[in-house]
């Protein structure tokens, strides 16, 4: 508009500028700034430094990968998530890395694994933290190099009615839970629970008395099958409190599974489990 | 079939029986209230009283044999709202009495061919859901934060500091009284069938707790122990009915659609669905108030007359008796500033 008027001051004759005129001219300048910033649109992950240092340039397939998360949730302390990709798990042809991203929380790195074939299946399910409504990305890289990408939105509302102790019993502290199928098909994948007792402090909370409470967080996971890596895990601080994590596991005979978890502090939980195959 | 399949089907089926029985035994707090206070008639009133005594055994029992962790629902937080409680308990106790029917009785007669239940449940479900987590919630947040408190312990026999046998004599002496008065004093025990109803009725609340604190009882996925109540979960509906891509069905949706199918099936067979609606604007406007004020309220003091009448007090929770107090004062508020004046509606 500015534009419009300090041109009408120069009475350029023959270019006098009607309302009509100018009506005209704001629409197209509307609809063509429109248009330069559709063909400029980006996808939601383009603007995270972390993610574009991750793709170097590469353009990520949207096809075999699925990202799945409530569309509202009334509890952003625990959000379930699974995502699972299309691969045949193979030498020559699988997935090798994953990531997730929650655009919106103070630090987005949520999770990062690491498959390999002895996995038999690309897919994971946690639970996450999230501080408000916000984009969720998973962002998975295939041996060949290929980037495959999803995105979900997800709408936090505030908390129900359920408060949540603040307090963990330091008893109860990196005790943990397995469940692992009690027989196996040889080369077929199933699943495999974990899960083990830990506040996941951000350091980002006070105390009562307004003092910041340390970060204190279990930081890796791993899991292999007499001594072969099945999948390892790095976890960042906005997964909830008491890690969930399921994984696949595809054995080819008998063996034992062993997990272990370790703490930021060093402080190490170790549990080993049977698997039979028939 | 996982856990989370079991626990959803058993709510189905618990919605069920408690449709077909409370359709046909024509449960309901606020007519029961209401025929007490207005007509002297104690009899549907005498039926809450056996229902409540059925339920708070049953779950005591649950609690004793370590089958249910009633710590981790609702009823027993460590702090609680002291004005919230009792507020949000005025508030639905009143709106029940200008909608003649709280949440539950509400499903029951909207299945029954009722269509001003039409206006009720929406009322009451939006009026949850904008308290809950819409427009009002940060100023629920902030009052129930400015109102809490942390009592020695939320349940009434921690309270008491009663030992092992000391509560099971109190939980014993509370539930003979609850029956002596409802079958003697009441006079229930001249109608068995009522008395059947509220019997079954009361074995819901165990039925509940015992579906979603053992089957749902899960290590990796825990289920929300629960058991039923109807204003959260009428409003859980609503929104799986507009979001069902996106969301997952809860144990209280499921008891929801089973109320409406199972109360349907009563009413067709014993050939009472008839179909009705409002007189005039004025009874269409009460009936949107007491919706929202049902709504509002039952988010405030997290229940309704089962949800809290029932469900809260099988736990023996001191908030919940709160809450109670609350809608049986809004109720009786109700009664005095409208029956009276109610046109048509003749006095004993």
């Amino acid at each position: 508009m500015t534009g419009n008027r300090s041109r009408r001051r120069d009475r350029v004759p023959g270019a006098r500028l009607s309302f009509g005129r100018v009506v005209v001219a704001t629409m197209v300048s509307v609809l063509l700034l429109g248009a330069g910033n559709a063909t400029a649109a980006r996808a939601p992950w383009e603007r995270v430094e972390v993610i574009q240092e991750l793709l170097n340039g590469a353009e990520p397939q949207r096809d075999a990968i699925q990202l799945d998360l409530p569309a509202v949730t009334q509890d952003g302390s625990s959000v379930a998530v699974t995502v699972d990709i299309e691969s045949p798990m193979t030498q020559d042809d699988h997935v090798e890395r994953l990531y997730l991203f929650a655009l919106g929380n103070p630090s987005p790195e949520l999770l990062e694994v690491r498959f390999t074939p002895l996995s038999g299946r690309a897919g994971i399910s946690t639970r996450i933290r999230l501080d408000s409504s916000q984009t969720v990305v998973a962002l998975a890289r295939t041996s060949d190099g290929d980037w495959l990408a999803d995105v979900r939105d997800v709408r936090v509302t505030v908390s129900g009615c359920l408060s949540r102790d603040d307090t963990y019993a330091s008893e109860d502290l990196m005790q943990t839970r397995v469940r692992v199928p009690p027989n196996f098909e040889r080369g077929e994948s199933a699943e495999v629970r974990t899960l083990i007792q830990h506040p996941m402090e951000t350091g980002l909370r006070t105390d009562a008395s307004d003092r910041p409470i340390p970060e204190n967080i279990v930081r890796s996971f791993e899991a292999h099958l007499d001594g072969a890596p099945v999948v390892t895990a790095r976890l960042h601080r906005a997964i909830a409190a008491n890690p969930f994590l399921l994984f696949h596991v595809a054995p080819e005979r008998s063996g034992e599974l062993s997990l272990s978890w370790e703490e930021d502090t060093g402080d190490k939980a170790q549990v080993t489990a049977a698997v039979r195959v028939d | 079939m996982t856990h989370i399949q079991q626990v959803l089907w058993s709510g189905f089926v618990i919605g069920l029986l408690f449709g077909a029985v409370a359709e046909r035994s024509r449960y309901c707090t606020a007519g029961g209230l209401r025929e007490w206070w207005r007509d002297r008639n104690p009899r549907r009133a005498a039926a809450l009283l056996v229902a409540l005594a059925v339920a708070v055994s049953g779950t005591q029992l649950l609690d004793a044999f370590g089958w249910v962790d009633l710590r981790s629902s609702l009823y027993l937080q460590s702090a609680f709202s002291w004005l919230l409680m009792p507020l949000g308990g005025v508030l639905f106790g009143y709106g029940m009495m200008l909608a003649r029917g709280c949440g539950s009785r509400t499903l029951v007669l909207l299945a029954s061919g009722n269509l001003r239940a039409l206006i009720v449940l929406p009322a009451l479900g939006i009026g949850a859901a904008v308290t809950l987590t819409g427009p009002l919630a940060p100023w629920r947040l902030a009052l129930m934060e400015a109102t809490s408190v942390t009592p020695p312990a939320p349940g009434v026999p921690d309270l008491l500091r009663l030992s092992a046998p000391g509560h099971v004599a109190a939980v014993t002496i509370l539930v003979l009284g609850l029956l002596l008065i409802a079958l003697i004093r009441l006079r229930l025990y001249r109608y068995p069938w009522d008395i059947a109803g509220a019997v079954l009725i009361g074995l819901l609340i165990p039925a509940g707790w015992l579906v979603t604190g053992h089957i749902g009882a899960d290590d990796f996925e825990p289920v929300p122990v629960e058991s039923l109540t109807f204003v959260a979960p009428i409003a859980d509906s609503i929104h799986y009915l507009m979001l069902s891509t996106g969301i997952r069905a809860g144990f209280g949706v499921t008891v929801v659609a089973g109320v409406l199918v199972g109360a349907l099936l009563a009413a067709l067979a014993g050939r009472r669905f008839h179909w009705r609606s409002f007189d005039s604007p004025g009874h269409m406007l009460r009936s949107l108030g007491g919706g929202v004020m049902m709504g509002v309220g039952g988010a405030l003091a997290l229940g309704c007359t089962i949800g809290q009448g029932l469900t809260g007090l099988s736990t023996l929770s001191m908030p919940s008796g709160l809450a109670v107090i609350g809608i049986l004062l809004g109720a009786r508020l109700a009664v005095i500033m409208h029956e009276a004046v109610v046109p048509g509606q003749p006095a004993a």
